[in-house]
């Protein structure tokens, strides 16, 4: 096993290496392409992003909310507009208990372990994704409690109004499959992190810079669709059929 | 000022009867058309086929045909549409590209001349029939007409205006495309002219021959009895009428 | 997948075989018909609803065209920074190059079984093919690919690639490879693939992808898409494949909020795909899931052919959405499969021939289009693909593989057109041959140039006198009636002349 993956390890290096002297001539074909030497210094784009008046389009609270909640649902989608995190609380349990759900899993996130949905479902089996009691455990392991899970439940780090999308991002507590492999997808968002435009959450992700971007970035728009077959709508076909998207404050 | 007429080869040979109409109405307005006879073809049939050279030999002609007159005006969004390909034909030839940059300056299709330049946009005619309209692609999309033949229609006195479903459609003409895909073509032709029948229109107007002579094609070969004009006829007649 | 390419299954060897034969299957017409109409329609209901669309869509052209025109740039920062973020990079200048790739990461890390989420990329490589030939199982999972790959066939829309397929056919496949009947109820059909795909992602080796965007500041690759098929295929497995075109890049994120406002708009009429995800490198190393090791391919297989060319570098800007493909009169009525090639529609009859070097080899399929306009007005980053066409004609004239009986034929039309007074004999000569053919004003014989016209048409006959015949009875009758040009009028139009010598003013032409 070692010795594989040290060459493994050794294969990967020959690659790379072929790579960066191909990478020469493939970039150099393009400037000569181009006629003119290599662009080593950023060009002036003066076109960079939308146009100056979207920069400056903003909705009040209430529009936000409004709009929102008329885009997820035309996908769709489910909103409900909750005044605390005990409403969610209680949201998230009355839903679980109707539909009976056996497995949930949700990320491992401040807000949500003040749920402690654990204890408030006791039918259930909630695991709390890369939790360190299970240290050791590997992606199989938690590949396969996003897979069983009836329910995944999220804390949206952004949203935008404009289009109805929730923005999750990857870490170590937040699971790319809590979003992806449950049949249902129950995602809260803070009032304070729901946006008008797309662009005000792109822009975190312009100014934090490459270093700091996680390793899975997904903008969720309602519940997973198709359209594929005689153009005749379907829901569910991968990811999760059914979402809610509670809107807390 | 003077005005010239680009008839365009197929009004000349075919429908003689669109050039007299938009000249007897522009004659009301103190418009005196000149007609330089030394006019053939834009060249079109050969440009879009890729026959550049000998699109060339053509727009030569007409270039040289219109070099001394201040506005020129056709009958055709599409024959129009190809004085503005003329620039980039002759883009290696530095005098004869100036000129195709400025016969593009000045060239209009006639409904553009009409409300544009003179301002008309109510010629005082009555026209009592269901009339549709078919937008041809090169006239509404590439020189941007769309309004103008709106807005001439709806002043003409006892016009009913039926929308075409589909309008945008192209009909199917593309020159050498009826006939190099012609199975093709049919299809569309075959398509607009349901559309046309759909509206239950006693008259189907445009602003390009071609397009009305494949349109009006189909239309005979199906016994259908929609009576096919230019706008500029319709209008004269209105006018005549009122 | 077939994988041996779009020429095999359409019959005809021509575009015009192909799509004589098209015309002839009303299923099909009616059912591209259908949805074309369905995506033009939410397309342009989004464009109106979303508002200042021109403003939109210039920004989009320019930020490709700004793009392109330093892709060398681009390209370089955006390889640097995903290497930097532990991705391996690689660069296939042809299809073969890029399959050798795939197949030797495939073969060193032991792959049985590859998940795909759609690419078009990947179908101009017949990667699928590729892949089973070292006995790796290729699973294509996005519904309308999965579907197509049963038929064993090619995907015949950019974006619906099953369009030309009905319910009742799709049962049939379905339940084939199901073993059981399934009845012709889409949610019986999507829910029997939800289970048997899911099963395929949980046990698959390698993910593998298309592109959508790579942001160059950041060394991420962006995929949208509605179905999660392709988020699937970048969480699960524990390596991931990316096959990009070289072109796909875009400068930031802020880039991409322009290029997700038009993509989703111009695709399907939706506002934003159901997920929109920005993929930067493999899961980092306390991440639980998304592969541990992830490769890029850029792929050139014939891109940079157009770079530096004047009349055909737009097209590197295309976002591969298919509004032009939805908006095309020619497309509705012959579906995806006459043109022949991997790409279909208008964008396909100007990206094939471009994409392969050699003339001689183009297909007549830069003939199939009427050059009326609508593709290049659906296109979300104006590319003007109906001059393109033109282009393409006319290269092949120049390069001496135009049709021989045509050419004499505009050699003929040069000489006639170029002086009056051949134009006029013609006529004369036109008018007396046609008193062989013409009844009532009308020629209706369908024999020779005019079989194809009259199959559908009545051709009208020439009138006694032409324009240039009448002429000089219409001039001397209107100079007798002339009005007095008002002067308003007078004075608008010496404005306009002035204004013209001036270079201001134009009434323009469409882009």
């Amino acid at each position: 096993m070692d010795t594989n993956a040290k060459t493994h390890q050794q294969w990967l290096q020959e690659m790379e290496a072929e790579s960066r002297s191909k990478q020469t001539r493939f970039i150099n074909g393009i400037s000569e392409k181009l006629r003119r030497p290599m662009v080593s210094e950023p060009p002036r784009h003066p076109y960079r992003g939308a146009p100056d008046f979207w920069n400056a389009y903003e909705w009040s609270e209430e529009e936000r909310i409004e709009n929102f909640t008329s885009n997820f649902k035309s996908a769709g989608g489910h909103v409900e507009r909750l005044a605390t995190m005990d409403d969610a609380k209680r949201f998230i349990t009355e839903k679980a208990r109707s539909l009976s759900a056996k497995y949930v899993i949700r990320n491992k996130q401040p807000e949500l372990d003040a749920l402690k949905l654990e204890s408030e479902l006791p039918d259930a089996r909630v695991s709390v994704w890369n939790e360190e009691t299970t240290a050791g455990e590997g992606p199989l392991y938690w590949k396969a409690r996003a897979a069983e899970a009836d329910i995944g439940i999220v804390m949206a780090d952004y949203a935008a109004a404009y289009t109805g999308s929730i923005t999750v991002r990857s870490s170590k507590d937040k699971g790319r499959s809590v979003s992806l492999l449950p049949t249902v997808l129950i995602a809260i968002i803070p009032l304070e992190r729901l946006k008008t435009r797309l662009g005000e959450i792109m822009v975190h992700f312009d100014e934090g810079g490459r270093e700091n971007l996680p390793a899975g970035i997904h903008f969720i728009s309602g519940p997973s669709r198709s359209a594929d077959i005689e153009n005749d709508l379907t829901i569910g076909v991968h990811g999760p059929g059914v979402v809610y998207a509670l809107i807390v404050g | 000022m003077k005005v010239s007429l680009f008839i365009t080869c197929l009004s000349d040979a075919i429908y003689p009867r669109v050039g007299e109409a938009m000249v007897r109405l522009l004659a009301k307005y103190g418009v005196k058309v000149e007609f330089p006879k030394v006019q053939t073809c834009c060249g079109q049939p050969a440009f879009n086929s890729g026959y550049w050279k000998e699109a060339r030999a053509t727009a030569h002609t007409i270039i040289e045909a219109f070099e001394d007159c201040d506005f020129v005006l056709s009958p055709s969004g599409s024959c129009t549409g190809m004085i503005h390909h003329y620039p980039k034909l002759f883009e290696e030839d530095a005098v004869m590209h100036e000129k195709a940059i400025a016969l593009q300056a000045k060239s209009y299709e006639f409904t553009q001349f009409l409300v544009q330049v003179l301002g008309v946009t109510d010629v005082g005619a009555t026209f009592p029939h269901k009339v549709t309209y078919h937008p041809s692609c090169h006239g509404s999309r590439l020189l941007g007409v769309k309004d103008e033949p709106m807005a001439l229609m709806s002043n003409v006195k006892g016009l009913e205006f039926v929308p075409l479903p589909f309008a945008d459609d192209c009909c199917g003409f593309g020159g050498t495309f009826a006939v190099k895909m012609s199975e093709i073509s049919g299809a569309m032709v075959t398509e607009k002219v349901d559309h046309v029948k759909e509206t239950e229109a006693e008259v189907l107007v445009g602003l390009d021959m071609a397009c009305l002579m494949n349109i009006a094609g189909n239309l005979r070969y199906r016994n259908e009895p929609v009576r096919v004009m230019h706008l500029a006829e319709l209008l004269y007649e209105g006018v005549k009428h009122a | 997948m077939s994988g041996t390419g779009g020429h095999d299954h359409s019959g005809g060897a021509t575009v015009k075989e192909r799509a004589d034969l098209a015309l002839n299957n009303d299923f099909l017409r009616k059912a591209v018909k259908f949805t074309t109409e369905r995506l033009k329609n939410g397309k342009l209901k989004a464009m109106e609803e979303h508002g200042n669309w021109e403003e939109w869509r210039e920004r989009g052209k320019q930020i490709r065209l700004h793009t392109i025109a330093h892709l060398d740039y681009y390209l370089n920062q955006f390889t640097e920074n995903a290497r930097a973020n532990g991705v391996h990079v690689h660069f296939a200048d042809t299809a073969e190059e890029a399959v050798h790739i795939s197949l030797s990461i495939a073969e060193r890390k032991q792959a049985k079984s590859v998940v795909k989420s759609k690419s078009m990329v990947t179908e101009e490589l017949h990667l699928n093919h590729a892949l089973e030939s070292i006995d790796v199982e290729a699973v294509e999972t996005d519904l309308g690919e999965y579907i197509i790959q049963l038929a064993g066939e090619t995907p015949s829309h950019i974006i619906i690639p099953a369009i030309h397929k009905n319910r009742y056919q799709i049962a049939d496949l379905l339940s084939e490879d199901a073993g059981e009947k399934l009845e012709p109820d889409t949610s019986i059909l999507a829910g029997y693939v939800r289970r048997k795909l899911r099963q395929k992602f949980l046990e698959a080796d390698i993910g593998m992808t298309g592109c959508n965007f790579a942001i160059a500041e950041t060394g991420s690759m962006v995929l949208f898409e509605n179905e999660g098929n392709a988020r699937m295929v970048t969480t699960v497995p524990r390596t991931q494949i990316t096959l990009m075109g070289m072109e796909r890049i875009i400068p930031s994120w802020s880039d991409l909020e322009v290029m997700a406002t038009l993509l989703p708009r111009s695709a399907t009429g939706q506002k934003l795909t159901v997920y929109m995800s920005g993929i930067t490198g493999p899961r980092r190393s306390e991440d639980a899931d998304g592969p541990d090791e992830m490769h890029i391919i850029i792929v050139d297989n014939g891109r940079s052919l157009q770079l530096g060319d004047p009349e055909f570098q737009e097209l590197l800007n295309c976002i591969r959405c298919g509004a032009c493909l939805n908006a095309c009169p020619v497309y509705r009525h012959i579906g995806g499969h006459a043109y022949g090639g991997t790409y279909s529609g208008p964008i396909g009859a100007v990206l094939t021939p471009s994409l392969q070097k050699n003339v001689a080899e183009w297909d007549d399929i830069a003939n199939a289009s009427s050059l009326c306009g609508a593709c290049y007005e659906a296109c979300p980053v104006k590319i003007p693909l109906h001059e393109m066409l033109i282009y393409l004609r006319r290269r092949k004239i120049e390069a001496g593989h135009g049709d021989k009986i045509e050419a004499a034929g505009m050699k003929g039309f040069a000489t006639v057109m170029s002086k009056s007074g051949r134009f006029n004999a013609v006529l004369k000569l036109g008018k007396f041959g046609q008193k062989l053919v013409a009844r009532r004003g009308e020629i209706r014989i369908k024999v020779g140039p005019l079989k194809g016209w009259n199959s559908y048409r009545v051709t009208p006959s020439l009138p006694k006198k032409s324009f240039r015949d009448q002429w000089g009875t219409l001039e001397a009758e209107i100079r007798g009636g002339l009005q007095e040009m008002a002067p308003d009028v007078k004075s608008r139009m010496e404005r306009i002349v002035k204004e013209r010598a001036n270079g201001a003013g134009g009434h323009g032409h469409g882009h």
